[in-house]
């Protein structure tokens, strides 16, 4: 089970990585449904909506990904910007 | 062929008057100032320095005989009225006349004016009907006809080059700049983004997910864009 998730993370990256940020949303949202906890998949999904101009999703999302790891540094400076922006 | 007077050469007057030469029609403009004259000179058919306001000046040039007459004005209300009333007495059938505010308008109609606009007015709430959407990041006038939009790529335009949309030919547009946010990995292993701005892209360019698009064109040509 968390190996897909991992698979699906990274298959998630590999998307964003492309530019192909639509398929790397429903990616992660596939991933989501195995596990809901992970920071990291909130942060791919920040990035993914940021590079969208889908400014309010990208918020929540990293936002999600503090609330879960309230170190998660480049989330916070992502979150920052946004918000600033 | 449609004739037009075009009354007051300010920046709205002078921007129809070419306009509508542009469209091949046939345009006398006129205004007070010799220096306005001389700047659109070659641009309509007839460019004369004429004082409105004088009923002989216009009756010598034959204004009964023009389809439409635009009146654009500067500042005076009262010349505006003026020349307004004149045109219907001399039998210009339509006469279309830029209002400052709402009193002037009202005069204006009552004097005969067939239609009244404002352009300001009509821009300012065309910009702020753009700005509200979530996909304009900036709208700028560059004169009554042409600005510049800074807006998300249209889903329908991406993973497509700039060539194979030839959006030139079919939206009347030239982008003019591509904003592109350019992933890469973060020592850590996690994605990231650097933002790039590709000038004056070429038509092997590509336009990606998530590109804004800087494009210039007339305000009915950018209002298409921003509806697709």
């Amino acid at each position: 089970m968390n190996d897909d998730f991992q698979d699906l993370l990274e298959i998630s990256e590999f998307y964003i990585l492309s530019q192909k940020y639509e398929e790397a949303i429903k990616t992660l949202k596939k991933a989501q449904k195995i596990n809901n906890r992970e920071p990291k998949l909130y942060y791919n999904l920040g990035i993914a909506y940021e590079a969208l101009n889908d400014r309010d999703k990208a918020i929540n999302a990293f936002r999600q990904a503090l609330s879960l790891d309230p170190n998660f540094q480049s989330a916070r400076e992502h979150l920052d910007r946004l918000i600033k922006g | 062929m449609k004739q037009f007077v075009v009354i007051g050469l300010g920046r709205f007057g002078s921007s129809i008057a070419r306009a509508l030469s542009e469209k091949n029609f046939e345009v006398l403009a006129i205004d007070r100032s010799e220096e306005r004259i001389k700047e659109i000179g070659g641009t309509v058919s007839q460019a004369v320095v004429v004082d409105a306001t004088d009923e002989k000046a216009l009756k010598e040039l034959g204004i009964k005989e023009f389809d439409t007459a635009i009146v654009s004005i500067g500042e005076n209300i009262e010349d505006s009225i003026m020349v307004t009333l004149l045109l219907k007495e001399l039998g210009v059938r339509q006469v279309i006349v830029k209002a400052h505010n709402e009193l002037h308008a009202k005069i204006l109609s009552k004097v005969g004016a067939d239609k009244i606009i404002f352009p300001e007015k009509e821009m300012a709430e065309k910009l702020a009907e753009s700005l509200a959407s979530p996909k304009i990041f900036d709208y700028i006038e560059l004169s009554t006809e042409y600005g510049i939009l800074e807006i998300v790529a249209p889903k329908k335009f991406c993973d497509k080059t700039l060539g194979e949309l030839k959006l030139r030919e079919k939206y009347g547009i030239s982008v003019m700049a591509i904003k592109r946010k350019m992933p890469y990995t973060r020592p850590d292993g996690s994605p990231d983004f650097k933002e790039e701005i590709i000038i004056g892209p070429g038509g092997a360019d590509e336009i990606l997910q998530g590109d804004i698009l800087v494009i210039l064109g007339r305000y009915k040509d950018l209002n298409r864009i921003e509806k697709l």
